[in-house]
């Protein structure tokens, strides 16, 4: 009896390690259309994630002072809070969604992209962490020439 | 597409350097092209997500990706391939990859 039950428990403890692994490919764009369309930072994140109080200064975001090309702002963003889910935002073009990036199993909180701006912004960067708790982290990056054609 | 993967103390990290314009409506009407922009990219090794992005307009053209993954977690090691998949607006999809160095 005694044997059974560990038995059973390592079946259990077994089937919760794999399923992290199988991490199915969520497209953001079709699961929450509407954030796709906000122009605001603020109503992005509200469609993306809900109404969240996201907690600050856990993520570290390095952005150029001045960028002197809009076209491609380099954005690169950290932390050691692991994290499931990276979304980011900006107030420069008509919408303000960017990106959304989901990390796998093993996945590092250390990502880095270029992005578009026709103006001076604020970026913000929400992530979900594996706890359950959000983050997020704000940084006014000034753009010389815009980017953005639009 | 061009994609690099490097093993380094335990942590793969991955470039990724696709060739898409990006335009949205606004840009597409801007500069009389169409309307053209990659709307999901993922990387897998050895079959598992590692990582994806859902993407939108307002990435740069021709957008650069970096991410960092944990070699050990992931079950991937040197020789492993990482493979890159995107789709855009349009539907069409493109495929690259890269042996971990």
């Amino acid at each position: 009896m005694e044997r059974r039950k560990f038995l059973s428990l390592g079946a259990v403890a077994a089937a919760a390690t794999i399923l992290p692994s199988t991490v199915s490919a969520t497209d953001f764009r079709k699961e929450k259309p509407a954030a796709w369309e906000a122009e605001g930072s603020a109503d992005a994140i509200k469609a993306l994630f809900g109404d969240i109080k996201p907690i600050e200064g856990k993520i570290k975001m390095k952005a150029p002072k001045l960028a002197e090309n809009g076209g491609a702002v380099p954005i690169g963003m950290k932390s050691k809070v692991e994290v499931t889910t990276v979304a980011l935002f900006q107030d420069a073009n008509p919408r303000s969604a960017v990106v959304v990036f989901e990390l796998g199993k093993g996945g590092v909180f250390d990502l880095k992209t270029k992005i578009k701006m026709r103006k001076t912004a604020n970026v913000t960067v929400i992530a979900k962490g594996t706890d359950g708790k959000f983050y997020s982290h704000v940084q006014k990056v000034e753009v010389s020439i815009g980017g953005c054609g639009g | 597409m061009k994609v690099k993967a490097k093993l380094k103390k335990g942590n793969v990290s991955v470039k990724v350097l696709a060739k898409s314009p990006m335009a949205g409506k606004e840009e597409a009407a801007k500069k009389k092209i169409d309307v053209e922009f990659i709307t999901h990219m993922t990387a897998t090794v050895n079959g598992a997500v590692v990582w994806e992005a859902s993407t939108g307009p307002f990435l740069s053209k021709n957008p650069y990706m970096q991410f960092v993954f944990n070699a050990a977690a992931a079950g991937a090691k040197k020789g492993d391939k990482v493979e890159v998949n995107w789709v855009d607006n349009n539907g069409k999809t493109k495929k690259g990859g890269k042996k971990i160095k």
